[in-house]
């Protein structure tokens, strides 16, 4: 039965809006053609309509892209000049006009006093929009422009609408208008502690302002009434705020998860400390930009095919990172094992090459990736709006640990990279090809900082350098999270990502980091070997 | 069954009464009471995972109990408690140890090795205007004959054999003059003429140090012992005369027993 | 003496003291130029710089190669005694500045109009060449003291070191920090302190200042090279060693490692910062640039080519990569990060003693080769 009805209603509301569009266009036909006295009744039945052609249209009658054309029955029509075409303005057919024709053709303009009341009714017109989403914007900016003439408009468009979302939209937005066109005090305070009950935050400023003015002609009534006003919409600010900081926080904590991982993989496996990890990343955001150049060369930016470049660069970015990995354990790392120190010189010696390679390659600018189509936009949670981007990321992350959890525990080559792990020389001596297992850790782990790259590419800025930026932070996640141990590096990666989203908007960035930083240390003072540390039975730890 | 010495007109010097520690649930050590006489040799044996080096972590302070005390007793009647005491702190008491692995240091010659072990000072300031006595240099070339290193004075410690390293390791200890000096698997990796001459060493030091050496080797620990204390799962199992414990059969059943079938 | 190994060593020693000292100014000053024998003032100001990374290497050999910590803030010490000094050189610009006032540019700029409180005592300098030790010592101190005592060690030390550059760094970078609701003007942000004009009361860019400058870093090269002798003679750098060895045994054997290996992290920062504070001058700026991290792991690079772990080796590491990037990024600007990374890569992999152990590394080779040259010319002897 329901999903019957709501198709039912669908199609109702398709009707209806086709049927709204095409009686503005004969409305504004009407208009054009007719004598003043006429104006207001047409224009209030325009202003019903909420069609949003209705500014299109008068942007261009302004311009004066709009000419009336008599036929030669005698009728007279609209015509819109859309570049070199005339379309007939209540069809929106093409008219094909030979030269004469176009020679009669008369510029048609609306006069002065006319102009005025169109901009009331398309300033006014987003309120009649079909969608809901459009009629709140609409009706909160003409709240915030705190114009007599449009609160009269929301009180009278108020009484029509239905959606309780809506009706609460439209109430901020006169509330926020009576707070400078309120006639009388009680009206005012009622105002302020309607927005109060609202958590209203574009109102924050106006009763703010209105609360120094109480203060100073010392009403005091008023003034309380803003505080508490004030104390709602406050509270619920710091909400927004914190939701959004560990949402940030979980995103990048997520991005530092990732990364994270493969440090901590080729630590705990190999007792590698690798420097070049960022640059993996890096390797990662590249193919991303190049897979969006190759794309956009291919299909144009346009085409629908050219949406999928990113969905395409996630698999590529990870097997092309996993390649260099491989070649280069084969090649470098598997001199620097049980090395750490060493391993740090020359893994950074590499990432100076990388580095390099990439300035030379790519230019030492930045490169923007594209987003794409499906990743923009918000979407709201309770007066928090949520990018989808980020929210992405959280989920990637989440897909990603998964499989590595799975890698990990329930493959065989899991089981070979615990043991190799645990004890290189027995896993060697019960026959685990500790050589291969190696290698393809060492390229999963890279891979793992590739997909955390092209994850990043969708946030920040793609650069030469852009690893170095992480790869401080993905070192405090393995020292924090205790050395090898995927499950501290977990637990830290997200505790440092939102302590830092959340330490920054009230210190700023640096010294949010640097706070951070000790925040790190001290917590060594307290676990010197992180959260789970390695337990050693050799003295020489 | 703990037997607390009876025979008290040797002092003790180490009482460990009621010891707990546990790793992530796991009890290394289970209400572990052990006494150690002055100037007595004690071999503790035991099966892996027995927890005899948690044991000596806990006596050198480098790991700290869950429960009980481990009091150290001074020549001057005071007792000391060495859950306290800090690492670095513990030497200066008197308490040696020699690790597992032999740990020297490499890039010094055996001479400086022992030179830094020597009792003494040990501040910053005092290591940096130190001059070499008469009497210190008297006490190396004493502990270089001790340890029969007297011909490798000027080598890198780093080119010893893996037996020289122990017994320099054990050189680096009596240096420090130790009231009792923990030996962890002496014989480890040594010929059968080293560890011969390595239980000689230590069989010399009794009486002028106390000490306790934890071994593995049986032929060893038969060679250098006098009261054995045997650990299982972090609890004294038996402790009594080499033979005594030898021919017990709970410590056959979970210790000698294995070692014999393997031999 | 009894700092020297060697007689070779001493009398080393003294010749290039005497060079350093006596000969090159002399050259600089009193040889006309177009002479054969001529050093420009150019050359003279380039090697003073060098003597300084000399003695910035020398720093973290003392901690890195004889105590095993591989310390990734070497240049935060070595930049902090930069600007220590650098804003005793910044407020003696004087007048004859773009805003024509007594203080520095970029505070004009940030509409200052008084030098705040943490700036004033560096008017004087005398404390501003002290607070190029002490600043980079106290650092050096609270961070050390914390890291050694929680027993972090290793490349865990390595990293928390390097975390700490970065934070600084970016600190650095600002213009003014916004703490507790105030403003506080830091150290000119990215342009950091630049445009000197006077030190002690005569010109930066005049040649005895610059003779002078260059005869002060030498001789505290070469002080800090008889002082690191000397610690390796006495029981303190024996202990230092032995921590490097194995430092449980040394706190076994009842040593306080955490307060050796404190002094030593003091002062060795402390040396980096006095190092820092000859740079500036000679260069003519200082900015936060070189405090980023890669600054302070080229200084490692230097001590690993060189040779870690001798006393020499530092000095020649730190000369020969400097001349290397002076030439290069001049020929080939876009190869020289490519170099240094080789560099890098090749020392690890291929030289673990520096070019000081190249020699010893290359005799068996050299050895073999001339075997085996030998045994094949018996065997033509033979067939003839």
């Amino acid at each position: 039965m329901k999903p019957v009805r709501s198709y039912l209603l669908a199609l109702i509301a398709t009707c209806a809006s086709a049927f709204g569009q095409s009686e503005s266009r004969l409305l504004l036909e009407r208009l054009a053609l007719a004598e003043s006295d006429a104006y207001p009744a047409i224009l209030e039945d325009l202003s019903n309509t909420g069609d949003s052609y209705i500014s299109e249209f008068v942007d261009a009658w302004r311009v004066g892209e709009v000419y009336s054309h008599e036929t030669e029955s005698g009728d007279k029509l609209i015509l819109v000049q859309v570049s070199e075409k005339f379309i007939r303005l209540t069809s929106g057919e093409t008219m094909t006009l030979s030269e004469e024709e176009k020679e009669s053709l008369e510029k048609n303009r609306p006069s002065r006093s006319l102009r005025r009341e169109l901009k009331r009714i398309t300033d006014t017109i987003d309120l009649s929009s079909p969608d809901a989403d459009t009629r709140i914007a609409a009706a909160l900016k003409l709240g915030l422009s705190q114009n007599l003439e449009y609160l009269k408009a929301l009180e009278k468009r108020i009484l029509l609408e239905e959606s309780s979302r809506v009706v609460r939209g439209f109430e901020e937005a006169i509330a926020i208008s009576l707070l400078a066109n309120a006639g009388d005090a009680s009206v005012l305070r009622d105002s302020i502690q309607r927005l109060g009950e609202l958590k209203s935050l574009p109102s924050r400023d106006g009763i703010a302002s209105i609360l120094k003015g109480a203060e100073e002609s010392g009403d005091a009534e008023l003034a309380r009434v803003c505080l508490t006003a004030l104390g709602k919409i406050d509270g619920h600010q710091k909400v927004v705020e914190n939701l959004g900081n560990l949402v940030r926080g979980f995103s990048l904590g997520s991005v530092l998860l990732i990364v994270a991982f493969g440090l901590a993989i080729t630590f705990g496996l190999m007792g590698v400390i690798n420097m070049a990890h960022g640059e993996f990343i890096a390797i990662g955001a590249y193919t991303c930009y190049q897979m969006n150049v190759v794309f956009e060369r291919l299909f144009g930016a346009q085409s629908a095919a050219y949406q999928w470049f990113f969905w395409v660069s996630l698999p590529l970015c990870f097997l092309v990172a996993a390649a260099v990995g491989f070649a280069l354990e084969k090649g470098l790392f598997r001199y620097l094992y049980k090395r750490p120190l060493e391993s740090l010189l020359a893994t950074w010696g590499l990432s100076m090459i990388f580095q390099q390679c990439f300035r030379l390659v790519f230019g030492a600018a930045n490169v923007q990736v594209d987003t794409p189509q499906l990743l923009i936009g918000n979407f709201d949670l309770g007066g928090v709006s949520l990018s989808y981007t980020r929210v992405f990321i959280v989920a990637f992350a989440g897909i990603v640990i998964l499989m590595t959890w799975i890698l990990l525990s329930k493959t065989n080559l899991g089981l070979y990279i615990r043991a190799v792990m645990q004890n290189r020389q027995m896993a060697s001596s019960l026959g685990i090809p500790v050589s291969r297992v190696n290698s393809i850790t060492f390229a999963y782990g890279c891979g793992l900082a590739a997909l955390a790259g092209a994850a990043l590419s969708q946030i920040g800025n793609v650069g030469p350098s852009m690893g170095q930026a992480y790869i401080v932070d993905s070192f405090m996640v393995v020292v924090v999270g205790g050395v090898g141990n995927l499950l501290g590096a977990g637990i830290s990666a997200m505790g440092i990502g939102t302590v830092d989203q959340f330490l920054q908007p009230m210190l700023g960035p640096v010294m949010g980091k640097i706070l951070v930083f000790f925040a790190i240390i001290l917590f060594l003072q307290w676990k010197p070997g992180g959260l789970f540390p390695a337990r050693s039975r050799s003295m020489e730890d | 069954m703990i037997r607390v010495p009876t025979e008290k007109h040797t002092p003790l010097v180490l009482s460990v009464e009621g010891v707990t520690k546990s790793f992530d649930g796991f009890k290394a050590i289970n209400d572990l009471n052990f006494y150690l006489k002055g100037g007595e040799l004690r071999t503790v044996i035991g099966p892996n995972g027995a927890g005899k080096s948690t044991f000596m972590d806990l006596i050198t302070a480098r790991t700290k109990p869950d429960q009980g005390k481990i009091l150290y007793h001074l020549d001057s009647g005071e007792d000391v408690d060495l859950t306290r005491v800090r690492e670095h702190d513990v030497s200066q008491l008197g308490i040696g140890r020699k690790f597992q692995n032999p740990t020297v240091y490499r890039s010094h010659t055996v001479y400086d090795n022992l030179k830094l072990s020597l009792s003494g000072e040990r501040s910053v300031l005092s290591s940096l205007f130190y001059k070499e006595s008469a009497t210190d240099r008297d006490k190396i070339h004493d502990v270089l004959d001790t340890i029969r290193l007297a011909d490798y004075e000027d080598c890198l410690a780093g080119s010893l054999s893996h037996g020289q390293k122990q017994w320099l390791e054990i050189g680096m200890l009596l240096a420090q003059d130790p009231k009792i000096m923990l030996v962890d698997e002496p014989a480890a990796g040594m010929s059968d003429e080293e560890t011969e001459r390595t239980g000689e060493l230590l069989l010399s030091l009794e009486g002028k140090h106390s000490l306790i050496v934890i071994e593995h080797d049986m032929e060893f620990v038969r060679q250098i012992a006098r009261r054995v204390t045997v650990l299982h799962q972090g609890h004294v199992l038996k402790e009594g005369a080499f033979e005594f414990v030898k021919s017990d059969p709970e410590v056959v059943e979970v210790y000698l027993g294995r070692q014999t079938r393997n031999h | 003496m009894k700092a020297f190994e060697s007689n070779l060593e001493y009398k080393a020693f003294l010749t290039i003291a005497v060079v350093l000292v006596f000969c090159i100014p002399i050259l600089n000053a009193v040889v006309p130029e177009g002479s054969f024998l001529h050093v420009s003032s150019f050359q003279l100001s380039l090697w003073g710089k060098y003597i300084t990374y000399a003695v910035l290497a020398m720093s973290l050999n003392f901690l890195w190669g004889y105590t095993g910590l591989l310390c990734l803030c070497q240049s935060l010490f070595f930049a902090l005694g930069a600007y220590a000094f650098g804003m005793y050189l910044m407020l003696h610009v004087g007048v004859d500045s773009v805003y024509n006032t007594a203080l520095p540019d970029f505070m004009d700029f940030q509409g200052y109009t008084e030098l705040p409180v943490y700036w004033a005592p560096f008017e004087n300098g005398g404390f501003a060449l002290l607070a190029a030790m002490i600043v980079p010592g106290m650092v050096a101190f609270i961070f050390g003291y914390l890291a050694f005592s929680s027993r972090i060690k290793g490349v865990y030390f390595s990293i928390l070191t390097q975390a700490l550059t970065y934070a600084l760094m970016l600190l650095f970078f600002k213009n003014n920090l916004e703490l507790f609701g105030q403003s506080f003007i830091l150290f000119g942000g990215n342009n950091g302190l630049t445009d000197f004009k006077e030190i002690f009361g005569s010109k930066v860019d005049a040649q005895s200042t610059q003779i002078a400058l260059f005869v002060a870093s030498s001789v505290l090269m070469l002080g800090v090279y008889l002082l690191i002798a000397w610690l390796l003679t006495t029981k303190f750098g024996k202990v230092q060693q032995a921590i490097r060895d194995s430092e449980n045994r040394v706190r076994f054997s009842g040593y306080s490692t955490t307060s050796y290996k404190l002094l030593i992290f003091v002062g060795s920062a402390m040396i980096a910062g006095m190092a820092g504070a000859l740079y500036v001058p000679q260069v003519g700026g200082i900015n936060a640039n070189e405090m980023t991290p890669a600054k302070s792991l080229d200084v490692v690079v230097w001590v690993a080519l060189g040779g870690r772990g001798t006393k020499f080796g530092p000095i020649l590491g730190a000369i020969v990569v400097s001349m290397i990037k002076s030439y290069t990024t001049r020929a080939y600007p876009d190869s020289w990060l490519i170099i240094l990374g080789l560099i890098f890569v090749l020392v690890v992999l291929f030289m673990p003693n520096g070019l000081i152990g190249l020699p010893d590394q290359l005799k068996p080779v050299f050895e073999r080769f001339r075997k085996r040259s030998i045994a094949k010319g018996d065997v033509t002897e033979n067939r003839a």
